[in-house]
């Protein structure tokens, strides 16, 4: 046994801690590093056989110049624009309104319904939804059939595929984003409510003066992180509701990489796709980090 | 609108009816969420004879039969896909909380060397998204491919809840750490004896969420797996019920040993194979609501 701080310890106990990290490395090099290295694909033509060639931008400019990219790239971004933007008073809302419930059971029971979609597959919220938009026997359509309506196809058409991204995703996220919201609220002290009362403050005056400018911080943290993943669009959903007769319309930049990149085997062409998304990205994150720090003193990390 | 907080006093009959009509609200989304579900839930275990029967916004099976489950569990693909989730998520959980516990850990020391340099690594890791074809090379080229290794590694460490464990571990008071120094405890007792005991409650929600997203997964799956004999279960519902590739699901020898199975329904059919990819989430939402639900609302988020 060794006392403590000699020298043989200490290397040896540094040791240690660094064989504990090396798991953790192994994985961040075979899954990130190596792979981010393997980004310079984007500037070559990959041979199966031997070196690739350099060949600088030109997958690049063919990328620019490609319609179907650029379509990729308006979806993604009305597709973002929709989850991120539209959604964001949802989970706020929804937060209001459990917080007014006073009955601890309703409560209790809309939490425990509201949460568990976030834990479902793509896969599973998928079938669920299709089954549920089916013309034929789907219950969104037999509801409409109650009020005289006639059926829609919603999975194949074009106007309507983008709405059930958008919905589907509310069905998902509503309630567990929301948490983060009722959360904050808890924190709001009840005298500030108690002292507007004695002033004679309206539900309406105490919710604009008082539980707005109190979430205001949450609600910036939570956009601003939001923005971050902008490019991003939510592959697993879109990859497991389109289909042929909607493509046009839900193509994003992630399932545009995979089937021109997997499917078609054009590697570089896809890298670079995915780079032109990764930087963007990094740009998103690195802005919305500053943001969020500026704005509410903590960002990221 | 919000915010109407009147504690003690009595509420005017305004507010009640403001209240319920809140609460009817709420109760409409709760219908939204669960009624396709059970939807599903009754289709698949209606008697095939009353199916026509089972509409859109039927919540309760016409008849009661098993025959849809009995028919996934002969069919020997399905099941080796419930074995090949199973693995995954176990022994995929296992070692994502071992290996994100001791880099947890070892990040936390000061005595680490070159601890900042391995935090700007953690930072770049998560700012930096390495595409989609130069991991698939590289897990092509270290021989992972149709290995349920490639599967099970992947997401190993997830860099959210590796910074989570690490806040965690700071928080342990430093007196503790250092009266097992003076009884001549090292990292390892420390670790060991130490910060897993306390860390429990933190591992058992993250442990939860790892295991949520190896069932959940069927992408990697998908592009690393070609042998469908290594298909978990999520990739097998995906060809059947998004995919709607019928003959991958049912054999033709699990056709004809069922009575039942010329009036077979695929809707109902499709039905069961959701549900059955929803049971062990089902299984532990419990303890999800109760472990990070409740550490959110007591605890205050860690934004």
């Amino acid at each position: 046994m060794h006392k403590p701080g000699t020298l043989r310890t200490r290397l040896r106990q540094e040791g240690f801690l660094i064989v504990l990290l090396v798991p953790a490395l192994v994985y961040f090099s075979v899954y990130h590093l190596v792979p981010m290295a393997g980004m310079v694909l984007a500037f070559q033509d990959f041979r199966i056989v031997g070196p690739s060639q350099w060949v600088g931008l030109k997958h690049f400019r063919l990328l620019f110049s490609s319609p179907s990219f650029l379509g990729v790239l308006k979806n993604t971004l009305i597709i973002s624009s929709m989850k991120i933007i539209l959604f964001f008073p949802l989970p706020i809302a929804f937060a209001l309104m459990l917080n007014e419930l006073r009955s601890v059971f309703v409560r209790k029971f809309v939490q425990a319904t509201a949460y568990l979609p976030h834990f479902l597959s793509w896969v599973v919220i998928a079938g669920v939804w299709i089954s549920f938009l089916s013309p034929s026997t789907g219950g969104a359509n037999q509801a409409r059939g109650l009020l005289g309506l006639p059926p829609v196809d919603y999975m194949t058409s074009k106007s309507a595929i983008r709405w059930v991204l958008f919905a589907s995703e509310t069905w998902r996220s509503l309630g567990w984003d929301s948490i983060i919201y009722l959360a904050a609220l808890m924190r709001i002290s009840p005298s500030l409510y108690e002292s507007a009362d004695m002033d004679g403050a309206g539900p309406l005056q105490k919710a604009v003066y008082i539980t707005i400018p109190e979430l205001a911080p949450t609600m910036i943290t939570v956009l601003i992180l939001n923005l971050g993943f902008f490019m991003s669009a939510g592959f697993d959903q879109v990859f497991n509701m389109m289909n042929d007769s909607v493509i046009s319309a839900v193509d994003i930049l992630d399932t545009y990489v995979y089937r021109i990149g997997l499917l078609n085997m054009q590697y570089s062409f896809s890298t670079a796709a995915s780079l032109f998304k990764g930087v963007i990205g990094l740009v998103l994150i690195l802005g919305t980090h500053t943001a969020a720090k500026k704005v509410t003193g903590k960002g990221l990390w | 609108m919000a915010g109407l907080k009147m504690k003690g006093k009595p509420s005017s009959t305004r507010d009640r009816l403001f209240r319920a009509a809140i609460a009817l609200v709420l109760l409409a989304v709760s219908a939204v969420v669960l009624v396709p579900l059970l939807n599903l839930l009754a289709l698949s275990l209606s008697d095939p004879a009353r199916v026509g029967e089972v509409t859109g916004l039927t919540v309760l099976p016409k008849g009661f039969s098993t025959v849809n489950y009995r028919v996934l569990a002969a069919n020997p693909l399905f099941v080796r896909s419930i074995v090949n989730a199973v693995l995954i998520t176990v022994v995929g959980t296992a070692i994502n909380l071992a290996v994100t516990s001791m880099a947890a850990f070892a990040l936390t020391r000061s005595a680490l060397p070159g601890r900042r340099i391995f935090m700007l690594l953690v930072i770049v890791i998560m700012v930096l998204e390495p595409g989609l074809i130069p991991e698939y090379l590289v897990v092509k080229k270290i021989g992972l491919m149709n290995s349920l290794w490639a599967v099970i590694l992947y997401k190993t460490v997830n860099v959210y809840y590796l910074i989570i464990l690490m806040r965690f571990f700071e928080e342990v008071p430093q007196s503790l750490i250092e009266a097992a120094r003076v009884d001549g405890a090292g990292y390892g007792t420390i670790f060991l004896k130490i910060m897993l005991p306390l860390a429990k409650p933190a591992l058992a929600t993250l442990g939860l969420f790892y295991g949520v997203f190896h069932w959940n997964e069927y992408f990697r799956a998908s592009i690393y797996l070609s042998d469908p004999d290594k298909y978990p279960l999520q990739l097998i519902l995906r060809q059947f019920v998004v995919l709607d590739d019928t003959a991958s699901l049912i054999g033709s020898g699990a056709l004809f040993s069922f009575d039942e199975a010329a009036r077979l329904d695929y809707g109902a059919l499709k039905a069961s194979t959701i549900i059955v990819a929803m049971i062990p989430v089902l299984i532990v939402y419990p303890l999800i609501l109760k472990y990070y639900t409740k550490g959110v609302m007591e605890g205050g988020v860690k934004e």
